[in-house]
């Protein structure tokens, strides 16, 4: 998986690209995801139009982020859900966990 | 071309997370030699790697000297994986349902139920020599 990241105004956009599975490289969204935390960005969006899939440990890095930005009275928002990934949310009920919308643009507007 | 020779093979590896992706490699390169539509291989390989995950860490616990084995087998209209770890096993009985409300935003715990939502039958061995062996079998149409 590689992942890049933009600002737009005060909301982080993360844009992992690849397979989420577990190992090494899936602790590169969880870390990113956090020191954006840290550094008290609170909306998120997750624009995860070229994640090919993800298992469990995808959808508990999602699930860590939400939280963790929850607490801190923050949001992470979902973008470009892909057919697969949508599936998994679905079976999981993870679906009505998170906020998720067909374009970044429509995640950044949820925020205003 | 569809690749239909030597339908069956084994990756051997160490409990390091760094082998789940080259676990991920050698069976979607498998699949996709012997034409296996995408959608299919995606849902091996989420559920391949659950499995993987588990074996090295829950299973061998991390531990180097304790390997884990990936075997395909691909025959009649049916792709079948068996994932081996060299642990104590453990109780699929007694799982917690990754469904119910008190464990929604559990950041673990989901790992077998995708296993058994995406695939056709999944069975778990406990040899009497010790560790878990996970056989599942996916339908080809």
């Amino acid at each position: 998986m590689k992942l890049t990241s933009r600002e737009e105004n005060d909301i982080v956009v993360l844009e992992p690209k690849g397979k989420i599975m577990g190992g090494p490289d899936a602790t590169i969204l969880h870390d990113q995801l956090h020191e954006f935390i840290d550094r008290d960005r609170k909306k998120v969006v997750i624009d995860l139009a070229k994640v090919e899939w993800m298992n469990s440990t995808g959808l508990g890095i999602l699930i860590s982020g939400l939280t963790t930005l929850r607490n801190n009275g923050g949001e992470l928002k979902l973008a470009r859900v892909t057919e697969k990934i949508e599936s998994l949310l679905t079976i999981t009920k993870l679906i009505t966990v998170f906020d998720s919308y067909d374009s970044v643009e429509d995640a950044l507007k949820s925020f205003e | 071309m569809t690749d239909n020779s030597n339908l069956t093979d084994t990756l051997t590896f160490p409990s390091t997370t760094d082998q789940v992706a080259k676990a991920d490699e050698f069976l979607e390169s498998w699949l996709r030699k012997r034409g296996v539509p995408e959608d299919t291989i995606a849902n091996m390989a989420i559920a391949v790697t659950e499995l993987v995950n588990n074996a090295i860490k829950h299973g061998n616990k991390l531990q180097k000297n304790k390997m884990v084995t990936v075997s395909i087998m691909y025959a009649s209209g049916k792709i079948e994986v068996t994932v081996t770890d060299e642990g104590e096993g453990f109780n699929p009985e007694v799982i917690p349902d990754p469904l119910a409300e008190e464990n929604l935003l559990k950041e673990i715990g989901r790992g077998i139920f995708i296993v058994n939502s995406l695939i056709d039958d999944v069975k778990f061995e406990f040899p009497p020599e010790g560790g878990t062996k996970v056989i599942i079998t996916k339908n080809i149409d």
